[in-house]
């Protein structure tokens, strides 16, 4: 069911909404799953990925997926910043502001700040929640999960989709001002989904992604299913101390020569900066140490002491059991 | 006056990016105090650096004509945030960052967090007070004003009261401010005031030279400078936020305001209509809800429902 959950009236356009789609077994559902996705204007994979869970779900809820079943309720807000969606840029030049840094947001303040509060109210109730992005501006990510707070429910969450790369996050300065916080903040066990890079829709990553979100439906009861569940097992865990990052040390252009996603060894190349007048190699960077590339840079214009790579190392990654 | 790099990176098309200090040292070789101004966190906030460069000019006669007037150490920063600047935008172009959400620990190995910190860092180990100029964002006006994060009003307000603005805003925290250069230089025990005037992408001499004047009887008083002709400067007015009135848009459309900034109003006078330009009607009037020194007045007028048109300091505010 589409709901229309905030109107703002433009000062001179078509009025924006923020809507939700949701599907519940009863009334009274013991789970909440809640799935987000739009926070920034670029982030089109998660998009794409809200969109195709949306289908699914209708035909759930209409009986023509007859191997599943609702059980508990299912929230999706495909959109959550509208006006950046709209202009296809990360942020909204109106306000320049980072959705993901206004939260818990508020009812009677600017356009940003009511979005936030009311996708927080939507999403009070729930007892999970996971946020669909992409890599940060000017880099791809290998498809992850990351979450703040590592506790068993989460992690086994995190397992159920399937992917080979969970890991911890950093607190940070800015943290209290993102939905994942708060979320966690409110005992939502909640993960931050991120695939791909922005700017653009890799449905291939996105497809592969999307049976591993009807998984985590069914791992949390939201759905049922008479098919086998096949949760995963050889899944990698990184605490948030077990990330390397390799550095520019001058600035050029950066070719790759590496996947996100795979893993390396110790030595093996990354890519190569070059000057962008002569041509010339300036210097080439490679895996310090064994590990996943989780975030390459794919923007080609680089500056120096920026972020080549992000390379989840197991030394460091520690003993996670379940 | 000394030149110095504090931090640099280089840029893929030649040249390094550098954030620039001018350092005024002190006659003796101890200093009796520390003190650097900042400008251009934000890059299209130039009334700050308009103040920086009417220090430095100031500064550099009275070194060259009085040189025994320095007592302290002054550090001039015009310019920390140099490609937002050179672009006039409020965030670090081609990363989309705001450099004054990037202090502090955790927020990744980005160049921008780098950056912020190795300004942050340079700060803490040669300041003892710091003082960070800011203009408003592209929407709002502001009188000049210094804002002050509760928990460190006893130490910054008698500082903030030497500044010559209109008005000193105590409010309480929050975690927006976690992530910015006075928050972690307040926190690290360094006072810093955060002034605030006047707006983005735009120079407005007289609130300039009522700032300048503060900043000049805030080092004679620190006795950083022994100025033998101090400015004089009025008291500024203290409020907390049960002292301000906010006042915010009902609808979304355009916002003409009719009164201007710095008005003392009364309760019930127009302060400007909402119109709605496709049907030619007025859709609101605002109208002020209180007494007081309007000091904070929209200027952009693109509005949504809920946009801040105008702050009001309520007359029975108290002097600090
Ligand atoms: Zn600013």
């Amino acid at each position: 069911m589409k709901e229309t959950i905030l109107s703002i009236p433009s000062p001179l356009g078509p009025t924006v909404t923020l809507c939700k789609n949701s599907w519940q077994a009863s009334a009274t559902p013991d789970v909440t799953l809640s799935i987000v996705s739009g926070m920034h204007g670029d982030q089109l994979n998660g998009l794409y990925l809200n969109s195709r869970l949306t289908r699914f779900l209708n035909d759930v809820a209409e009986g023509r997926e007859t191997d599943f079943k609702l059980k508990g309720k299912i929230q999706v807000f495909p959109v959550v910043n509208l006006h950046a969606v709209q202009s296809g840029t990360r942020l909204w030049s109106f306000d320049d502001l980072d959705l993901d840094l206004a939260f818990p947001g508020n009812e009677k303040g600017e356009v940003a700040e009511q979005i936030a509060q009311c996708i927080l109210t939507h999403t009070a109730d729930s007892t999970h929640g996971v946020i669909l992005g992409t890599g940060d501006h000017l880099y791809e990510d290998a498809p992850h999960a990351k979450m703040l707070h590592a506790d068993r429910t989460t992690r086994k969450m995190a397992q159920s989709l399937g992917l080979d790369i969970v890991r911890e996050l950093a607190e940070s300065s800015t943290a209290k001002l993102n939905l994942l916080h708060h979320w966690g903040e409110s005992s939502i066990s909640s993960l931050m989904v991120s695939v791909g890079k922005p700017q653009t829709l890799d449905r291939t990553l996105c497809d592969s992604l999307f049976d591993g979100l009807v998984n985590l439906m069914v791992h949390t009861e939201a759905l049922s299913t008479s098919a086998n569940k096949n949760d995963k097992t050889d899944v990698h865990f990184f605490r948030a101390n077990g990330n390397y990052c390799v550095l520019s040390t001058q600035a050029g252009l950066f070719t790759s020569e590496v996947k996100a996603g795979s893993f390396l060894k110790e030595g093996d190349k990354l890519g190569e900066l070059r000057d962008i007048y002569s041509g010339n190699t300036l210097e080439e960077y490679v895996a310090p140490q064994d590990g996943y590339l989780v975030t390459l840079r794919h923007h080609p214009v680089l500056y120096e002491k920026e972020p080549v790579a992000i390379l989840l190392t197991e030394k460091k990654s520690g003993f996670w059991p379940f | 006056m000394k030149t110095y790099t504090i931090a640099s990176y280089q840029s893929p098309l030649g040249g390094p990016v550098e954030i620039i200090k001018q350092t005024f040292t002190a006659v003796k070789d101890k200093p009796v105090k520390r003190i650097a101004f900042v400008s251009g966190l934000h890059g299209d906030e130039l009334e700050g650096v308009f103040i920086c460069h009417r220090l430095t000019e100031y500064l550099r006669q009275l070194k060259e004509t009085h040189s025994q007037a320095f007592l302290g150490e002054v550090n001039v920063y015009p310019a920390v945030n140099p490609q937002a600047l050179g672009a006039a935008s409020r965030l670090w172009p081609f990363f989309s960052v705001d450099m004054n959400r990037q202090m502090g620990n955790g927020n990744g190995a980005s160049l921008a967090a780098g950056f912020s910190n190795a300004l942050l860092d340079d700060l803490k180990s040669s300041s003892d007070i710091v003082v960070d100029f800011h203009a408003s964002n592209l929407h709002l006006k502001e009188l000049p004003q210094i804002r002050i994060i509760e928990e460190f009003g006893k130490k910054l307000i008698p500082l903030a009261s030497l500044c010559n603005t209109d008005l000193i805003w105590v409010h309480p925290t929050a975690p927006v401010f976690e992530a910015t250069l006075g928050y972690n230089l307040n926190r690290a025990k360094i006072p810093t005031l955060v002034v605030e005037t006047g707006i983005c992408l735009r120079i407005h001499p007289d609130f300039c030279d009522q700032v300048f004047k503060g900043m000049l009887n805030l080092l004679h008083n620190t006795g950083i400078l022994n100025l033998p002709d101090p400015p004089e400067v009025k008291p500024p007015l203290l409020v907390n936020p049960r002292q301000v009135a906010l006042i915010q848009a009902e609808h979304s459309g355009l916002f003409v305001s009719s009164i201007p900034l710095g008005s003392w109003v009364k309760k019930g006078e127009k302060l400007g209509d909402i119109v709605d330009a496709v049907n030619g009607t007025v859709m609101e009037t605002i109208v002020s809800t209180a007494d007081g020194l309007l000091f904070t007045l929209r200027e952009q007028p693109v509005i949504y429902q809920g946009a801040p048109l105008a702050r009001i300091a309520l007359k029975e505010t108290t002097q600090p």
